[in-house]
């Protein structure tokens, strides 16, 4: 129990952040992410002797991440809110700059499916393979999602900044 | 490599640094120009991902998990006392109901020849047939004197039941003859342990057993007995 415990606590520390970061992405919404991190480490926690290779650790999280989150998604169904209503102005923070919250922005309003796999990349730094094999994609979708969400990033920011340009100058 | 490809595998993954891609950026200025774009554009959207983790948010997992475990631990605990309770309430009742069990007849009246070893008789009356065949009157019996001389006659408990010990004296040597006024009773028809061996018959709703020491005749005792034992009801 001891042992358990012990590594339970490495795994925490060791990935907490980034889980919860991607978790935000894929919620779009700071508490909702906390609620599915918290989620998903207790079912790591459950299932933790089944995890024999540490690498895999972060792969695995996902993966439980990704179930948990698709799992709100069912509950969802239930509730009247719209989630993505809610979930826009629960995202601004006053603590980063103007830009950083503009590709805040940005980021949050590309599709999902472009998302996932341009967060697996940025956050994790997984490979095209690696992206891959986590989504349950092959290969070839993975790198035309990955090409399509900064073609489309690059072009909402640049008209933006454009636009910022006319308005100041 | 063409800029369609060069700018397809840049968007892509702009920290791509394979070979053909570092040369298609030597070789035209537009290229390393898109690529140098890309590449801070990465950079902010590394900026932008990087979302502020709450301060407390590992020490939160790591003591909900400590509870949790904390809390089915004392679940798991208070199972294994109730589990352990009911097995001993089981034992107990197991016991209880073990205790109540009668024990045969036979086994009875075997134990009681070791008690009966060290009884002193009671009183200094002379035990006539009269009295003998006063207390064989409430089983409704009637011994003939002439088996022997009766060295005893005693009222004895066999597994609960109120019943009839006779001690007599005959060439085969003690004998010991139960009136056990039940007839349902659990019985072996031959029956011994170490000192004294015996045998049962019924008889009228009452069970005769027979008992001596090992190696007396008992078969030839319990004919005796039939003959001399006389049953009027």
């Amino acid at each position: 129990m001891k042992e358990k415990t012990l590594r339970y606590e490495a795994l925490v520390r060791a990935l907490h952040g980034d889980i919860y970061r991607y978790a935000y992405w894929l919620t779009n919404d700071k508490s909702t992410a906390e609620d599915i991190v918290q989620e998903t480490f207790l079912r790591a926690w459950r299932a933790l002797d089944s995890l024999q290779d540490e690498k895999a650790a972060k792969s695995w999280l996902i993966t439980i991440l990704r179930r948990e989150n698709a799992r709100r998604f069912e509950r969802k169904q239930f509730d009247l809110v719209d989630f993505d209503e809610v979930s826009v102005s629960g995202n601004e923070d006053q603590d980063s700059d103007a830009e950083v919250r503009q590709v805040r922005r940005a980021i949050g309003k590309l599709a999902p499916d472009y998302r996932e796999p341009l967060m697996l990349q940025i956050i994790f730094g997984f490979s095209g393979d690696e992206i891959a094999a986590q989504l349950e994609l092959n290969k070839n979708t993975v790198m035309t999602r990955l090409f399509r969400a900064r073609a489309q990033l690059k072009e909402v920011l640049t008209s933006s900044s454009q636009q910022r340009g006319f308005q100041s100058g | 490599m063409d800029e369609l490809e060069f700018r397809r595998r840049i968007y892509t993954n702009p920290a791509d640094s394979d070979q053909d891609l570092v040369d298609a950026a030597a070789q035209n200025p537009d290229n390393e120009a898109f690529w140098q774009e890309m590449k801070q554009l990465d950079d902010k959207l590394k900026m932008a991902a990087d979302i502020p983790v709450p301060d407390d948010l590992a020490n939160k997992l790591i003591l909900r998990q400590t509870l949790r475990e904390f809390n089915q631990q004392k679940r798991r605990n208070r199972w294994y006392i109730g589990l352990a309770a009911s097995v001993a309430f089981t034992f107990g009742i197991g016991l209880t109901a073990w205790q109540q069990q009668h024990v045969q007849l036979d086994e009875a009246a075997l134990a009681h020849m070791y008690y009966a070893e060290t009884e002193q008789p009671h009183g200094t009356a002379e035990i006539t047939p009269q009295l003998v065949n006063a207390k064989l009157a409430q089983f409704g019996a009637e011994l003939d004197p002439s088996i022997g001389h009766i060295a005893s006659v005693n009222y004895c408990l066999l597994d609960a039941i109120r019943s009839l010990h006779l001690i007599i004296e005959t060439p085969e040597g003690r004998m010991s003859v139960f009136l056990v006024p039940e007839h349902d009773k659990p019985m072996n028809n031959d029956f011994a342990d170490r000192s004294y061996h015996g045998s049962s018959y019924a008889l009228h709703k009452t069970n005769i057993l027979v008992v001596g020491d090992k190696g007396t005749n008992i078969p030839a005792f319990k004919s005796e007995l039939k003959q001399h034992l006389k049953f009027s009801a």
